[in-house]
């Protein structure tokens, strides 16, 4: 027997708990995708040792669980004498894993801006900063729109790893409603439709701003 | 203020060697300094710990409050996954687990207990009307499912073994095993008693205990770090504890949460 | 760090870790092919079919794979379907990856130069062997790296398997911390063996790419 009223109950607990997954991602994409367009420029630098320091970034960053990443820079950090918050440490792991996928999809956009371009603009005495900043970012940025998009919404979704730092987010307490209530199907039912409505969100932000950047 | 860490260092790829430090401290004193004493537990463990309408309740908590408050401190709770709770005492992140954590000797050799504060005994729950089980040696040949490294699912094993063979499946956590037992891929679930009877009186359309309990006679209590700088915290705990059982506390707690009021050992029980 | 666990459940993690090997390659392995279809479906099919489809995309990209696989095992026994863990598990994979795969691939359909299909129709080739010499393997190429990187991040969803009970890596290494209470070498058993795995997979990537890339080049120039 299915329970709407489990749901209607407890839908503003969900809620409450939703502001910090959308905290958490909210933060960790803004560190996320600053972090990436630096790795990315690390990636293509001509100095062979900032590449290779961007790679093995990337591999340890794409190889390792996010969720290992976490409870290591929680419960490990500290015994080296670094202590972070629960919250900055969520952030921080979410956004470096995520800047690491960011990284790799800016790199594929940016190798497809044609090589003329930038070439151009250093022959009409443009400076390098200018040249990434006004030719190659933004058409980077478009052709990779969707990917980032992608990649934006699988971060919302991997945010729910954070419960392991004690950050009380829609997955967990979806967990212990469920726990409490013993009705985990109403409950995960209803977490999965607030999941796909701030995802769906962020995929409409996605195509107006690829519409936006159709210049 | 870090009490007993892991004094770690990264060697090569991230590999890293740990070996336990100690810093000369005490703990109570820091307690009574700072006048806030933090804990750190799972709350999905009803009806010890579990959030109604998204608020901290349960007798570990309502046991909790009011010996912080014959401490004469502020008691803060932390909610994390049972995989985090552990290893988050162990990093210093709060002082004390106040989860009902099964006594037995493995964890002893690890971390220090307090007094007892609940019984533990494994029992388990069914299908409402399951008409195969009416006792638990029943469970003979049948499939039952219990929480991944708890006490109750050692206790299991061995009785299993005692009844001829049953097809024990292992869960990463309670709440799991009970949504197999509602599909209908287990025919039973055994853990400690009372957590199995409140899950019966919360859907009894589903659950539904088997009596009596068997196996050895298991207590819940709280941990600590094992470290001299505890040992003061856990000795006025327990003190508080036994305070408790004297002036009645202690039992109107457990009937308000376990339906009945048990009697507790007033020392620590001997484990194998 | 305790070496000698590692002797004492080495054989157990392995296991773990080649259930985790299995379960990714039958799950991304049917996520391709589902997600092909899809794909393939959404270019050439109607359009009432394209709705639904697209509606199944975003519905399944939208919702995190946990609650996925909980409602498809815990909760399909109420409409009567009852899996077993590992096909529960491989089939949430599929379903999970299929959306993400067909975006790749209508991604990579659309990318196909629309002047070399005409060029083929001008000199009078099939349809079929359009679809055959052209648009697949143009397709074929565009699609690797994504798929690849897409891969790696399927590796990461098996954990979730644990939840229902198939006995992969994160399960075994479960059941050593909650024996051993060895948090520490737990995580670096994970770390490492994920670390390995994923770069495997991406070597492999890499290696499937030039040969792609060579396979194409010859291709049109035969």
């Amino acid at each position: 027997m299915f329970s709407w009223s489990t749901i209607v109950e407890n839908l503003p607990y969900l809620l409450q708990a939703t502001r910090f997954t959308l905290l958490v991602s909210g933060l960790g994409m803004g560190l996320g995708l600053v972090m990436g367009m630096v790795l990315c420029v690390a990636r293509l630098s001509p100095i062979r040792w900032i590449s290779r320091i961007a790679a093995l970034y990337v591999s340890f960053f794409r190889g390792v669980p996010l969720l290992v990443q976490l409870l290591l820079a929680y419960y490990f950090l500290p015994s080296i004498g670094i202590d972070i918050p629960p919250l900055w440490a969520a952030v921080c792991s979410i956004g470096l894993c995520a800047a690491a996928y960011i990284a790799e999809i800016l790199r594929g956009a940016l190798i497809a801006v044609p090589h003329g371009q930038a070439e151009a603009a250093a022959a009409l005495g443009m400076h390098p900063f200018t040249i990434w900043k006004r030719i190659l970012i933004p058409q980077a940025l478009k052709i990779s729109m969707p990917s980032l998009v992608n990649e934006l919404i699988m971060l919302v979704k991997v945010s729910s790893l954070v419960s392991a730092v004690g950050i009380v987010e829609l997955t967990r307490m979806s967990q212990s409603i469920s726990a409490a209530t013993f009705r985990p199907l109403e409950i995960y039912i209803a977490a999965a439709a607030i999941y796909l409505v701030i995802n769906l969100a962020l995929a409409g932000l996605g195509q107006a701003l690829e519409k936006r950047l159709d210049y | 203020m870090k009490m007993y860490s892991f004094k770690g260092a990264v060697l090569g790829l991230g590999l890293a060697v740990f070996a336990a430090g100690s810093a000369a401290a005490d703990m109570l004193a820091d307690i009574k300094a700072s006048g806030e004493m933090t804990f750190g537990t799972e709350m999905h463990y009803a009806p010890f710990d579990l959030l109604v309408n998204g608020q901290y309740e349960g007798l570990c908590k309502d046991l909790m409050d009011e010996v912080t408050k014959d401490l004469g401190v502020t008691p803060k709770y932390n909610d994390l996954p049972w995989t985090s709770v552990l290893p988050g005492l162990e990093a210093g992140k709060f002082q004390m687990v106040n989860a009902p954590v099964t006594i037995t000797a493995e964890r002893m050799e690890r971390y220090s207990f307090t007094l007892p504060i609940a019984d533990a005994s494994v029992g388990l729950i069914k299908r409402t009307g399951d008409d195969r089980i009416t006792k638990p040696e029943d469970i003979a040949g049948l499939v039952v499912g219990s929480q991944k490294g708890s006490a109750q699912l050692e206790q299991l094993k061995v009785f299993g073994e005692g009844v001829g063979g049953i097809d024990v499946r292992e869960y990463s956590s309670v709440d799991e095993a009970y949504a197999d037992l509602a599909a209908g891929r287990l025919d039973a679930v055994a853990g400690s008693f009372p957590l199995l009877g409140y899950a019966a009186s919360k859907r009894p359309e589903i659950f539904e205990t088997v009596t009596p309990v068997f196996g050895e006679k298991k207590y819940f209590a709280w941990v600590a770090v094992k470290s001299e700088e505890t040992e003061s915290m856990i000795a006025a705990v327990n003190e508080i504890l036994l305070n408790m059982q004297d002036d009645g506390r202690m039992a109107k707690l457990h009937e308000k949460w376990l339906g009945t009021a048990v009697e507790l050992p007033r020392e620590m029980p001997a484990v194998k | 760090m305790d070496i000698d666990l590692f002797v004492q459940y080495g054989p157990m993690l392995l296991r773990g870790l080649l259930n985790t090997v299995l379960c990714w390659i039958v799950g991304a392995a049917g996520g391709i092919a589902l997600g092909f279809v899809i794909a393939v479906a959404m270019y050439y099919g109607p359009r009432p079919l394209r709705y639904v489809l697209r509606g199944y995309i975003e519905v399944i990209r939208g919702t995190p794979f946990l609650i996925q696989l909980f409602i498809l095992y815990y909760g399909g026994p109420n409409i009567g379907l009852r899996l077993d863990p590992v096909p529960a598990g491989i089939l949430g994979l599929i379903i999970y990856g299929s959306p993400y795969y067909a975006e790749i691939f209508r991604a990579g359909l659309q990318a196909v130069p629309r002047g070399m299909i005409e060029a083929g129709r001008a000199m009078a080739m099939s349809e079929g062997k359009i679809l055959r010499r052209i648009t697949l393997p143009i397709l074929m190429v565009s699609s690797v790296p994504p798929l690849t990187n897409f891969s790696i991040i399927l590796t990461k969803e098996t954990a979730i398997l644990s939840i229902v009970t198939v006995p992969e890596l994160l399960y075994q290494v479960q059941t050593m911390s909650a024996e051993t209470f060895a948090y520490m070498e737990a995580m670096f058993a994970l770390a490492l063996f994920y670390w390995g795995f994923v770069e495997v997979i991406s070597w492999a990537g890499r290696k499937l790419e030039h040969k792609t890339n060579a396979f194409l080049s010859k291709e049109l120039s035969a």
